[in-house]
């Protein structure tokens, strides 16, 4: 709970405020305050900080690996996945709630054996604005997002994101993600030095 | 004819000195406003280039120096060129009459540690302030930019209030000293005893004020107010053109007057002899150097006027305060109370 502290002026100073320069004094002395506290500067690219588990971050593909939600298990007798490879099912939902679909180019084929197979799924992350709605959206929780923020590139086709990486992603930073508990920093060590010790409410 | 010689090396010599530590301070200024405020921010300031970032203003200077130079359409070239030289030389010139310590003999010879001294310093020291605010005046006039020439016109607001004030304010300590002469006014108030800022604590607090208006410093910085006029009247130029006038403007005037004020108030080189022969310079320093630190304070913690508020702030109250302050003066001075 936030305390609202309501402070009282009248619009002219005072006698003693307008010959004391009593206004100018608290000015210099918050200033003052401020001079002899510790840095709280992250000297970036030497020390970088640990992102939230919310954090929303380069895409990955959680892999079939037999952690499968109840949704996949129901139709992967319709699927040909393979193992340590993307379980995308290949359903469209989250090119149709994305606010940007043309960044998604996904597609399937059928096999000789008629199940589905996922051949391409790229994302164009330069049209990507992380909102997390393909996330929310994936009904057999294969699209995820993970803490990796560096995405520079030199050209615009290395921002294209392909299915090789995003299941990379998936295997490595995603799940190690998934495994955190929900607190908003992955931990409080990092968070401390920073910015001192938080009260929790819960 | 051998002293002729001798004063003309030993003037050689002044001139050069003041040069180097003028400017070699003025660069160095830049790290320590930026280190300071830094930290007034709980930031850390300069710190990749060098230790503790100490060879950032040579780092800056080469950047500057290698830009591209870029002159804007529609300019009047001469006037372009010749505020940058009205910026920087009235701003060095102002070191002529700056007293670095007391006279000593050198061979024979009385050498005091000023470059030329005047029986009209204080006046110079007023006059170099009023060509100094030609070079932000030009500036925006040829740059033919609206902002920089917003700038400027602010600027010739801010000398019509702080000019009147800063001599009235300067004056009551002449009329205590009884001389222009730096030199003089130092050794009366040794003589004395007392600093004149004991005595005139009112007209002190105008000199601040109108010092920080002079050198374009926070809150009368509105010249170049970043926020609106995107750094005001030195916008259009660019590399090195543009660095000449923060380093003269805001780092070497601020430094200039900073000297003189603590000459007229606090005394010049006066203090205890704990550091022996050299502890006059370095009582002069340590009170020029605590005056700059109390500006760049205030610079780093004030919001700006509006320039109406300026005008009407120096011409109503201000003024009036010079005024009675130095007509009182005059009368304890007149009837020796």
């Amino acid at each position: 709970m936030i305390k609202t502290k309501k402070l009282k002026r009248s619009d002219k100073l005072g006698l003693l405020e307008a010959f004391l320069f009593l206004d100018f004094v608290k000015g210099l002395s918050i200033t003052m305050r401020n001079l002899l506290r510790k840095p709280i500067t992250t000297q970036y690219p030497k020390e970088k900080i640990t992102p939230p588990k919310r954090f929303r971050g380069k895409h990955g593909h959680f892999v079939y690996d037999g952690e499968e939600p109840p949704s996949l298990k129901a139709i992967q007798g319709f699927m040909s996945f393979e193992k340590a490879k993307s379980r995308c099912v290949a359903c469209y939902m989250c090119q149709t709630a994305c606010p940007m679909p043309t960044l998604f180019r996904i597609e399937a084929v059928q096999m000789p054996d008629g199940t589905k197979k996922v051949v391409r799924f790229d994302m164009n992350l330069l049209n990507c604005l992380f909102c997390g709605l393909c996330v929310d959206a994936c009904p057999v929780e294969c699209l995820t997002m993970s803490d990796i923020h560096e995405m520079s590139v030199y050209r615009r086709s290395d921002a294209v994101l392909n299915m090789d990486e995003m299941e990379y992603i998936g295997a490595t930073n995603a799940k190690a993600v998934r495994d955190l508990p929900d607190r908003i920093w992955r931990d409080d060590k990092e968070r401390e030095t920073l910015w001192g010790k938080i009260k929790w409410n819960f | 004819m051998n002293d002729i010689i001798f004063y003309a090396i030993v003037i050689a010599v002044k001139i050069l000195v003041v040069l180097g530590v003028t400017l070699g301070l003025g660069a160095y200024l830049t790290w320590y406003e930026r280190k300071f405020a830094g930290h007034l921010q709980v930031r850390r300031g300069p710190t990749v280039v060098g230790p503790f970032g100490l060879l950032q203003p040579l780092a800056d200077g080469i950047k500057l120096m290698t830009k591209a130079p870029i002159l804007p359409r529609g300019i009047d070239t001469t006037l372009y060129y010749l505020a940058i030289m009205m910026a920087l030389i009235p701003a060095v010139m102002l070191f002529a009459v700056v007293p670095f310590g007391p006279s000593f003999k050198f061979m024979g010879h009385e050498i005091k540690p000023i470059v030329a001294d005047l029986n009209i310093a204080i006046l110079y020291v007023f006059a170099m302030g009023s060509m100094a605010a030609y070079g932000t005046l030009f500036a925006g006039w040829a740059s033919n930019s609206k902002y920089a020439f917003i700038g400027s016109l602010r600027k010739a607001a801010l000398i019509v209030s702080y000019e009147v004030v800063l001599g009235f304010a300067a004056l009551s300590v002449i009329l205590l000293a009884g001389s222009m002469n730096v030199f003089d006014i130092v050794n009366a108030q040794i003589r004395s005893g007392i600093w004149y800022i004991v005595y005139q604590p009112v007209s002190f607090i105008l000199f601040l004020f109108c010092m920080l208006a002079e050198s374009g410093r926070v809150p009368f910085d509105i010249q170049e107010a970043e926020a609106e006029l995107v750094t005001g009247y030195n916008v259009e130029y660019g590399g090195m053109k543009f660095g000449i006038f923060p380093l003269a403007e805001w780092y070497l005037n601020t430094l200039g007057l900073c000297v003189i004020a603590s000459v007229l108030y606090l005394g010049g080189w006066s203090g205890p002899h704990i550091f022996g022969s050299f502890s006059g310079y370095i009582w002069l320093l340590a009170k020029s150097f605590g005056l700059l630190f109390f500006v760049i304070w205030v610079h780093w913690t004030l919001p700006r006027y509006q320039a109406k508020d300026v005008v009407e702030f120096a011409w109503k109250y201000l003024l009036p305060i010079s005024i009675v302050n130095l007509v009182f003066t005059a009368f304890l001075v007149y009837f020796k109370v």
